[in-house]
Parts: structure tokens; sequence; C-alpha cells
């Protein structure tokens, strides 16, 4: 039996692998509220002068853990495309007879495609987190029993506090440890800053595994993530390339299409009455949202306006531009580039966050509610303005949702940034094929053909009018920018897909805003 | 009947919102044959175009293969890059 | 106006369609430098499918040709013309009777597209010093002649020189041309400024040729638009004083007056067409109304 949810999305009553959803169907991005207390860890106790957390290597930790088949294992995905600690922890557990294993990631990368043979070989049963490339295809063609679970930054540490997902066994990649389990992020050959995604699997993982390449006397300082979560230590030649972990610097892109869009981007921010003292935006690392901040940054120094905090995933740019007064604080949950790095683990200002602190909708205030300004991206954008960061046009997995729901819910004035098409195919459509982002949280859609404001947004198209006095700021209605794109295009064949659902995109407050159904051949 | 030689011509680039079309032959019949990302929702309609360029060279061409390697070419630049490929694979291209 | 005509080469979709969108006055189809000669039949498909559809936005959309010495520019001017090109630019003009073949050629093909004649305009790229020297006949050649633009590279080597920042080899070309221009009544545009990045360089080339009473500049890259516009764009002083200009001139007429005087000196017919085309370039009139 199929239940439509408040986007309209047809949700099967039951979803094999992952229960009954009548109960949990999204009914509007602020409607579910929690109830209860939090969910915890089970009780440890250490005995002074009583054994030793040091396991040796990850073998021999994963043995002292107790880890068995069935159970559910966290990684960090802090080292990107680098890390080496989910293929060998998977490697390990295939080696010592362990299998049926949930993986409850943050994100998995393209470098985690090693663990595909694991997956058909049955180590690994299921996954709860996002999945890219590779991986993404195998679930997108059926490879998976069980739907993977999709889950935004916020909303999987609102998963594991409030009981949905028990860790059994956290592993968690450290640059830098102590004997103790005091972990750090910010020291080391491998450092990658910002751990803010492990946080919450340390407070409330059953058993917790610092597995590092860099032991160091102890206590270390600073400490991120204190040792009284975790259980044993394990030292490892290498936890990740870092190469693959950080990039070097963040150049603004000299690409005259993303810089219309971004200019564009920037004159709306201009005009809205957030662009004041104090203003606080959060614009991550990509081409556009990175201009954005360059044009912003132009336009701050014109009116004399000091903003207050950048948040989310900070680039050297973000450093430059807290190092020249023109915002006070950096939030930082994950740090991109070598300069993110550095300024972490030297400046007070830059400050690290937890994923719970950034945009969990069940605690007492998530960093993303301080949120004046947000430039996000989507693979499609559709009239009722309901974004996809999901699936690609030819409907296959491919994206996680990171942190696009948190910080649209959270920001006062969100905006998509996203060229019309891409090639032949149209980011703005009639209806998205996966929604993860209701069209209530969103603001604004910038495109090479101008500026789209949700009606609901009245004040904002006022405030553009206003500024538009010499046609600055084009503004154009979401309808025609959908003709616009369907002329260009011609018209899509659909996507076919079977009845079975492969992924459950959560909402993140942890009801089903879609599902993703497995792909025909 | 001599076995023809094999013949091919090509048009276009591999850059984006371009394609690379080339045509070979002899083979039997018209043999169309499409790959990258947009294929997957613009099929039918890349074919038809390709039909309707090939057809508007008046003798309705054959024993052709027409292969397309997409990179988000609209259907007009489709159409143009078929176009000079055909022209140029019977020698009539007139550079 | 025609501050900005952004080059876009022929043989590359995504430049063709997306340029307009960078706003630019106008478009330069280019089938010339930017094709290899390889290319030249498929190019010149492209281009014609892409006129076709004719979706520019606002720009004036012209072409430029290869040269008359050529086997290609007839079929240029062809497939240009009957699919909808406003101008054509035709690179190396040395002399009167190019632009009178051109001419034939154009009106050939606008008899047989059904475009009224006279239609198509002509820039003329003058790119060596003979050519530099015919200039004003060259203008005068035809009817159809509505711009002349010195050459850079070309034209520098014809001179035994080469390309400096500070502009020095072209500077007596410049301050030559827009003579002729004013003097045949033509636009006078600028070359391109080849330093795609160099944004300082740029600014200040183009208030340099704005400065001498060049109408614009040709551009390679969209990312120099925004700022020749801004080259161009009117002072807060011009554009109260032009208005004042108007407001006087609409006056004298609504009564009748021959004569217009503003803060008690007497206003001469040139200046109220300049002071209209002020507030065009403010954006604060239409381009029509300024030719009225």
């Amino acid at each position: 039996m199929m239940e439509r949810n408040a986007v309209k999305r047809e949700i099967p009553s039951r979803i094999d692998g992952y229960g009954y959803t009548s109960e949990k169907l999204f009914e509007g991005a602020f409607a579910r509220r929690p109830s209860g207390c939090h969910a915890g860890p089970r009780i440890r106790a250490a005995v002074p002068g009583v054994g030793s957390k040091l396991a040796g290597g990850v073998h021999e930790a994963i043995m002292a853990s107790g880890l068995k088949s069935g159970m559910t294992i966290s990684f960090h995905h802090h080292l990107r495309n680098g890390d080496y600690v989910v293929n060998q922890v998977i490697q390990a557990c295939a080696e010592l007879g362990i299998s049926d294993l949930t993986i409850f990631p943050t994100a998995l990368f393209d470098v985690h495609k090693a663990i595909i043979p694991y997956i058909k070989s049955g180590v690994v049963g299921r996954i709860m987190g996002s999945v890219n490339g590779a991986i993404g295809k195998l679930v997108s063609e059926g490879g998976l029993d069980a739907p993977v679970v999709l889950r935004s930054h916020g909303g999987r540490p609102r998963a594991v506090i409030s009981g949905d997902v028990h860790i059994d066994v956290a592993f968690i990649a450290a640059p830098t440890a102590d004997r103790a389990g005091n972990i750090s992020g910010q020291m080391g050959r491998s450092a990658c800053g910002s751990i803010g995604y492990a946080f919450t699997d340390a407070q409330n993982a059953d058993v917790v595994v610092a597995i590092t390449d860099n032991l160091q006397s102890y206590p270390i300082s600073p400490v991120s993530i204190p040792g009284v979560h975790v259980d044993l230590v394990a030292v490892t030649d290498s936890i990740g390339d870092p190469a693959g972990i950080v990039s070097g610097t963040t150049r603004v892109t000299r690409d005259p299409m993303r810089l219309l869009i971004a200019k564009y981007a920037s004159r709306l921010i201009e005009a809205s009455p957030y662009f004041m003292v104090g203003i606080s935006f959060q614009t991550g690392a990509g081409g556009i949202p990175l201009a954005v901040t360059a044009f912003m940054k132009e336009a701050m120094k014109r009116r004399d306006i000091r903003g207050s905090f950048g948040l989310g995933g900070i680039t050297g740019y973000f450093v430059d531009l807290m190092k020249e007064g023109l915002v006070q604080k950096l939030m930082d949950v994950q740090s991109f580039d070598l300069d993110a790095v550095h300024s972490i683990a030297s400046d007070p200002n830059h400050i690290e966050i937890s994923a719970d602190w950034y945009a969990n909708p069940w605690n007492c205030g998530a960093a993303v509610n301080m949120l004046d300004v947000v430039i996000l991206g989507a693979t499609e954008v559709d009239v009722d303005f309901n974004a996809n960061v999901n699936t690609e046009a030819d409907g296959a997995l491919l994206h996680g949702i990171g942190g696009h729901q948190d910080t649209a819910a959270g920001a006062k004035l969100t905006i998509i940034a996203q060229p019309l098409m891409r090639g032949r195919i149209p980011c703005v459509v009639d209806r998205v094929h996966t929604v993860t982002t209701p069209g209530e949280v969103v603001d604004a859609l910038v495109t090479e053909f101008g500026v789209t404001i949700n009606p609901q947004r009245k004040d904002l198209a006022d405030a553009c009018a206003e500024f538009a006095a010499s046609r600055d700021i084009p503004l154009v209605p979401i309808d025609e920018l959908a003709e616009r794109a369907r002329r260009m295009s011609g018209p899509m064949e659909p996507i076919r897909v079977s009845d079975r659902v492969v992924a459950v995109v959560e909402w993140r407050d942890g009801t089903v805003i879609d599902v993703i159904r497995q792909l025909e051949k | 009947m001599e076995p023809a030689d094999l013949k091919a011509a090509q048009a276009g680039t591999l850059e984006s919102m371009d394609c690379l079309v080339t045509i070979t032959g002899p083979v039997e019949g018209r043999v169309i044959e499409i790959s990258g990302n947009a294929a997957a929702r613009f099929k039918t309609a890349m074919e038809r175009r390709i039909n309707d360029v090939l057809d508007g060279f008046g003798n309705s061409p054959t024993d052709i293969k027409v292969g397309v390697q997409d990179n988000g070419a609209l259907d007009i630049v489709l159409g143009a890059r078929v176009e000079a490929a055909y022209a140029r694979y019977i020698g009539r291209a007139g550079r | 106006m025609r501050r900005t005509m952004l080059y876009l080469p022929g043989n590359n979709p995504n430049m063709l369609l997306r340029g307009h969108l960078f706003e630019p006055d106008g478009l330069v189809i280019d089938l010339e430098d930017s094709v290899s000669a390889g290319e030249k039949d498929s190019a010149r498909i492209l281009v014609r499918e892409v006129l076709r559809r004719g979706e520019f936005g606002a720009c004036e959309v012209t072409a430029r040709i290869n040269g008359t010495d050529t086997e290609h520019w007839r079929k240029d001017v062809q497939a240009v013309v009957s699919c909808g090109a406003s101008g054509v630019r035709v690179p190396k003009v040395e002399s009167p009777q190019t632009v009178r073949d051109l001419d034939e050629e154009i009106s050939g093909a606008e008899a047989q597209a059904g475009i009224p004649q006279g239609s198509v305009k002509i820039f003329c790229l003058l790119e060596t010093a003979f050519g530099v020297w015919n200039a004003y006949d060259i203008a005068k050649a035809s009817p159809r002649v509505t711009a002349i633009i010195p050459g850079g590279e070309d034209l520098a080597a014809d001179l035994r020189t080469s390309r400096s920042r500070e502009g020095t080899e072209l500077e007596w070309v410049r301050r030559m041309l827009i003579v002729v221009a004013r003097a045949a009544g033509v636009d006078a545009l600028d070359t391109v400024f080849p330093h795609v990045s160099d944004d300082d360089g740029l600014r200040r080339e183009a208030n340099f040729v704005k400065q001498l009473g060049y109408d614009g500049k040709s551009v390679v890259h969209p990312n120099q638009i925004p700022i020749i516009h801004e080259v161009y764009a009117p002072t807060e002083r011009e554009i109260d004083n032009a208005r004042r200009i108007v407001e006087a001139a609409s006056a004298a007429q609504a009564r009748g007056l021959g004569a217009v005087s503003v803060d008690g000196r007497m206003i001469d017919a040139p200046v109220i067409r300049r002071a209209r085309f002020t507030l065009v370039r403010a954006g604060l009139a239409s381009d029509s109304e300024s030719k009225g």
C-alpha cells in the first residue's frame, strides 16, 4: 500500500528492511517534535592501573572490541577520498570471519569502492549513510538486500541520540591519539583539522576504537574527543593519503558562467534584509559558492559591513575572510584544505564543532539556526522549489545529503545556485526525481538566467525589485525557467524504475521524505 | 559485386555541450549508436534528429553506422555535427 | 550601443549558445581565426543552426567571415546573411573595392533570403598599414559600413613591431581612426585586449580609448564585459547634466522654440544628441530614443 507524504511522494507503507512508514511520513520541515529521553551507550568503567587501551593493530582491536556478525559499526569521513580506515576495517572483519555488518558511515567516497567485493560476499549486509560513485551505482541497480538509509549531517546525530540507530562499535580514524584514547585531528601526517562528524559516535557507541598512525605521549593537546569515550586504541602504519585528505589551495573560479551565477547570487544577498553588520553565512567549497564568497567580500568591503561567523565546511578562503576581519569566527565541522587545517590548529576564533552542534534539529539549538545565508547546489530543482541532491539525471543514487537539509532549514535565506543546464540535462524540472530538501525551506534559485524567488518569499522579491532599479538582478519566475529548460533540452524520457526501494531519504527529523527505487535494466 | 572500401568521417568535438559524430560504412542498413550522460533521457529525440538530418540529404542514406559520443549537445548541435560528418563522408564537405 | 562586442569561436557550441548570457552589447560569431582550416565546413553548419535558433537576448548579432582572399568568404556570407546575422565583420580590408565586392555578395544573399536590401551592415577590420591609410575611402565605400576597427596583432606585425601592454604601437592608428570614423559617420570600435586575466590593464586601455572617443571594444572573454561597461558608465554628474540638457530640449521643442539653453548657455544639436546617448549608456533611456 502506498501513502502520500507532505511533498506528494508515494511512500510504501512498509519497506522491506526499513519497516513501517505510516507513523513517520514527512509532514513538514518543522512538524515533528521529539519526546522522551536520549538513548545511550553501555556504561563502562576503567579501573586505575588495570589493563591498557593499546590493542595492537586493527585486527586485534576488532577482536578486543567484541564485534560480532550482524552488528552496526560506524566511521567518519574527515579523511575524505584519502581514507584507508574503512577499507582496512572491513577487510580485517572479512579475515576474522565477521559478516552481515551494518556500516554507518558519515559518508563514503570513491576510494571506498574497495569494499564492493565485501558487499557482494556478505561481509557488509547493509549501508546506512551516504554512498557515492561506484557504490551508489551498485545500490541503484539493486546490489544490496536492505535499503540504504540516507540522513543529513544533522539527521544522523539525531538518529543516534534518539535511538533510531544504535552503534555497536565506532571506528574513529585519529590523525593523532595518545594511549588513553584522547584524539585530535589537528596534528600528524594525516591531519584533517576538525573531526566534528565523529563526536556523536564517540559519545554514543557501545565500544569506541581509535585508529591512529600518530601515537603521541599522554596527554596530547589540544584534544577534540577525550579518552573518556574511547575504549581501545589501535595503531596502524597509515590511516590515509594526505593528498586525498585535504586539497592544496582553494582558488576562485575564472569560469565566466559560474562567475555570472555567483554575481547574481551575491547581488541577491546584498539586496536581502540580511546584508548588514553581523551577517553569517555558509558557502562550502564548490566553484559557484566560493565565487559568491568572493563577490560578497567585495560588497562587504564596499559597504563597510563586517560579518559574524562562517559555518560548515571551511576553506582557506574563509580563513582569509576572518584574517581580514570580515567575519569574526569560523565554526568548522569539516576543514577542506591545508589553510583551514593550519588555522583551526592555531587560531582560537576558529572553532571545532560537532555535527550535533552544527546541524541536529533535536537539540537546544544547532548552529544552522543562527545562519543568515547559505548557498547550496542541487542536481535538480522543481517548480515547487523541491531540491534533489541524491540522484542523477539517469535516476542513479550518486550523492549523499550532506548538510543540505539542515542549512536550508536553518538559514534565513537559502539560495540554490546552479546552471540551468548541465549539457543537455535541465536542472529545473516540473518534478524532481527525488526530494531531498522540500521547497518550503528553499528561498531562491539562481541560474545564469537570473534570480528566481520562491513565491512564499514575496519580501525578497520586493527587496530585489528595489535593488534592481538598474536591471542588476534579472528576476525570472520558476515556471518560465522550467519552460526555457524544456525548450532547450526537448522532452525527457521518464526514468524506468521498479517498485523495489533501494534507498530511503529521511528528512532531518527522521521522517521519510522520499524513497529511491531500483533502476530497471 | 566488388567489396566496397571502408570509409569513415568525423565531425564535432568532445567539449562540453558538443558531441563527436563518427560515420562509418558500408554496413548493413542504418545503425545508430549513442553514448553519453544525456542518452538515458533523450535517446529517442536524438535518434529522431539524426534520422531527420540524414533523410534531409535526399537519397535517404543507408549502409552507414552513425556513432555519437555525446557531451551534452542540444538537438541543433547534434544535427549540425551529423550534417557535417555526413557531408564529409560523401565528399561534399567543401571546407 | 557597441561598448562591447564579444567574439564567439564559431566551432564551440558552448560559447555560441551561452555568449549572450554575459550581456555584451553585441556578438561576433567568428568563422575566421578561431576556426582551424579543416573545420570551416563544420563550423559554418553549426553557426547556421545557432543563428536560426536566434536566441541571443538583446545582443546585436554579427559574424566575422573569412577574408575575401580565401575560398570561404562567399559561403560564409551566404550562410550568415540568410540565417539572420545583422552584420558582417570582414577581416583585412585594404581597399574600397573589397567593401564593394562584399556589398554585392551581401545584396545577393539578402535578395535570395527575402531580407530588405541594405539591412545587413559591414564592420571593417583594418589590419594592415595600407588598410588604415585607406580608412576613409573604405568607410565611405558602401552605406552598409557601420564601423571601422583597427587590427591588433596583425596590424602590429605589418607595422614591423609587436604589441605591448602600453599600446604605443597602436596609439597613432587609434587616434587617426577615430577622426576617420567621425568624418565618415561610422562607429569606431577598438581591437581586443588579449590578456584575459589582467583586469587593471584592460581598465586602463578601455579608459584611454573611451577618452579618444571610441564607441567600444571587441572582447575575447566574458569576464572583460563588466569592466568595459563600468568604464563606459557615465558618472552621476554626467547623467545629471545630460538629463537637464534633454529636459531643456524637450521643453524647447514643446514650446516650438529652435534654440535651447541650459544655465544661460546655448546648446547645439550635437550636444543634445550626446546627452541623449549618455542617458542610454546609463540605462535610463532606450537606444532607439537616442537616435531620434
